[in-house]
């Protein structure tokens, strides 16, 4: 067993108690409702029904498609490679056995927060659990798993714009990679705006695609450097300016203007890209509004749901997953948000937390992005180190193999195509069963 | 008709080998109980290679994902892949791993052809 790291803090910041200690949070055949419609909220209904999960599942989505799969709209959806049938989540010969609702909205949650204890008072009634569409209909539920996920963050408009605003593309669902599947892209010059993983793989996309140009304005001059150390920014940068991808002065993307003859990225040293296209990548923001008038509490700067370690909200029976909300070791600092990994295992948790089955440890944090010939994959408390090492290959080569290490102690590592090295580390570090060291509670 | 896919002397216990001479491309594991296995290479959700992935409890985990395969059945437990990989007849001759290939049809994953 390797020795690890002490965590770097205090595992009694948030104390949270359990909920439903008594037993399973949802009766074997109670009814689920789960409000999303994707890679969370999928495996969640797929995690109580393995538990042996008998009454109904509804599962509520705002889109008119079946559940699918996201990482791929930003490379393979885009190039063509794969259809939208190929992303689908579920399986047509075994299906999971839930009733879906797509295209209708989902406005409110009715529920109540434990009350505090009043003098003997008669408290009224709580809040009957459920949540409430756009039809104007009431769902009664018993237990509720919000996985609402995120919308994708955009520039501003720029305040001197004479021309009306055009928005620029976003890459989230979709219907977003569906407009620019069917943009004409080939022979086109384009803008990318954002330094992260899904904007690098949009614009290794556009270049597959026959674009004339593709800019990227990552905010800084080595993409990736100040997340993941400076070697693999040198080595995203050199992989994507060999394939003809140019890295904007390392200014910050300000607003978009358009222009008659295209549209404008504005940077705050003033630099002007211009191109015929923009696509943002730049963020995302947990999809909360519609909790608005709910008793969930949430984080004051990004309005995620808070949660604790097993997804439970303050209001009885009500759970969230993904990227909609905020579990205590996020909170904390333990562990990154928005990770595909880290939706999936969230719905573990949560599936096993409300059928009453065996506590699901959650893993070190693992992502992993495809650019040109570029496998990325990292894994462990990467956002936690102070110190990057590499360990064997060159950024020129496309066969860094990096770890990281905070205060002496590895916590994480990275490599470029370096899939069996990344998959031995991610075993080694693996939790099987109990308390996960990555947790808060 | 089989072939000599590679020696045991190029297996290492709890990991496999890719074998490209074949398309699609094949992996060889040997497990650390000592058993050889033979299965298509290429995960059936995401082009990668099973080859780099993780040998336990004799079953291959995928590299990028979730899914495991098992190296007797190639049958998958869990999303994101749907569909099982091909297991070919493993046959050892002295050092000498001999494999048949299968003659089903791959199941190879979107976009990828053989």
């Amino acid at each position: 067993m390797t020795t690890h790291g002490a965590d770097v803090l205090d595992d009694s910041l948030l104390q949270h108690e359990a909920v439903g200690s008594d037993g399973p949070v949802l009766a074997p055949d109670g009814h689920l409702l789960i409000v999303g419609a994707g890679l969370a909220g999928y495996h969640v209904a797929r995690g109580v029904r393995s538990h042996g999960h008998t009454g109904p599942i509804t599962i509520f989505g705002d889109e008119n498609r079946p559940a699918y799969d996201r990482p791929a709209l930003s490379k393979a959806y885009l190039t063509g490679a794969v259809t939208e049938e190929d992303l689908h989540l579920d399986d047509p010969e075994d299906p999971v056995e839930a009733t879906w609702i797509s295209g209708v909205g989902v406005v409110g949650l009715s529920g109540s927060a434990v009350p505090a204890e009043e003098d003997g008072d008669v408290e009224e009634l709580p809040a009957p659990l459920g949540i409430y569409t756009a039809d104007g209909q009431f769902h009664a539920g018993d237990a509720v798993v919000i996985t609402t996920g995120a919308s994708a963050l955009t520039l501003p408009a720029a305040p001197d714009s004479s021309q009306p605003h055009v928005e620029p593309y976003v890459l989230r669902d979709m219907g977003h990679a569906l407009a620019l599947r069917d943009a004409t892209l080939s022979g086109a010059e384009i803008v990318v705006v954002g330094g992260g993983f899904l904007a690098l793989e949009a614009a290794a996309t556009c270049i597959q695609r026959g674009a004339a140009s593709v800019t990227v304005a990552a905010g800084e001059q080595y993409p990736g450097a100040k997340r993941l150390g400076h070697a693999v920014g040198q080595a995203i940068r050199s992989a994507l300016e060999k394939r003809g991808v140019q890295i904007a002065p390392p200014s910050r993307a300000r607003c978009l203007r358009t222009a008659t003859d295209g549209h404008e990225v504005l940077l705050t040293d003033d630099t002007v890209l211009k191109g015929d296209i923009v696509i943002c990548a730049i963020g995302a923001k947990p999809r909360t509004e519609w909790l608005a008038n709910s008793e969930l509490t949430f984080t004051p700067d990004t309005r995620a749901v808070r949660c604790d370690d097993s997804g439970a909200t303050v209001i009885p029976g009500v759970y969230a997953a993904g990227d909609c909300a905020q579990w205590a070791s996020h909170s904390s600092g333990l562990r990154p948000v928005g990770h595909w990994q880290e939706a999936v295992e969230e719905a573990a948790v949560v599936a096993a937390a409300l059928t009453g089955a065996d506590e699901v440890a959650l893993q070190e944090p693992y992502f992993w992005s495809d650019q040109f010939d570029l496998r990325i994959q990292g894994a462990g408390r990467i956002h936690l180190a102070n110190q990057v090492e590499v360990l064997d290959g060159t950024p020129e080569e496309h066969n860094l193999l990096v770890r990281y290490l905070r205060d002496g102690q590895e916590v994480g590592i990275l490599g470029i195509n370096r899939l069996r090295d990344v998959t031995k580390w991610r075993k080694q570090w693996r939790i099987r069963g109990g308390k996960s060291r990555m947790t808060a509670v | 008709m089989s072939f000599r896919a590679c020696s045991l002397q190029d297996l290492t216990p709890g990991e496999g080998l890719r074998i490209d001479s074949v398309q699609p491309p094949i992996a060889v594991f040997l497990t650390e109980e000592g058993t050889v296995h033979a299965l298509d290479d290429t995960c059936t959700h995401q082009d990668a290679s099973l080859a780099a992935g993780w040998v336990e409890d004799c079953r291959v985990e995928c590299p990028l994902h979730e899914s495991t395969f098992s190296l007797e059945t190639g049958e998958v437990d869990q999303p994101p892949a749907k569909r099982r990989v091909r297991v070919h007849s493993v046959e050892i001759d002295g050092d000498d791993v001999l494999v048949e290939l299968s003659q089903d049809a791959p199941n190879l994953p979107p976009g990828v052809t053989a």
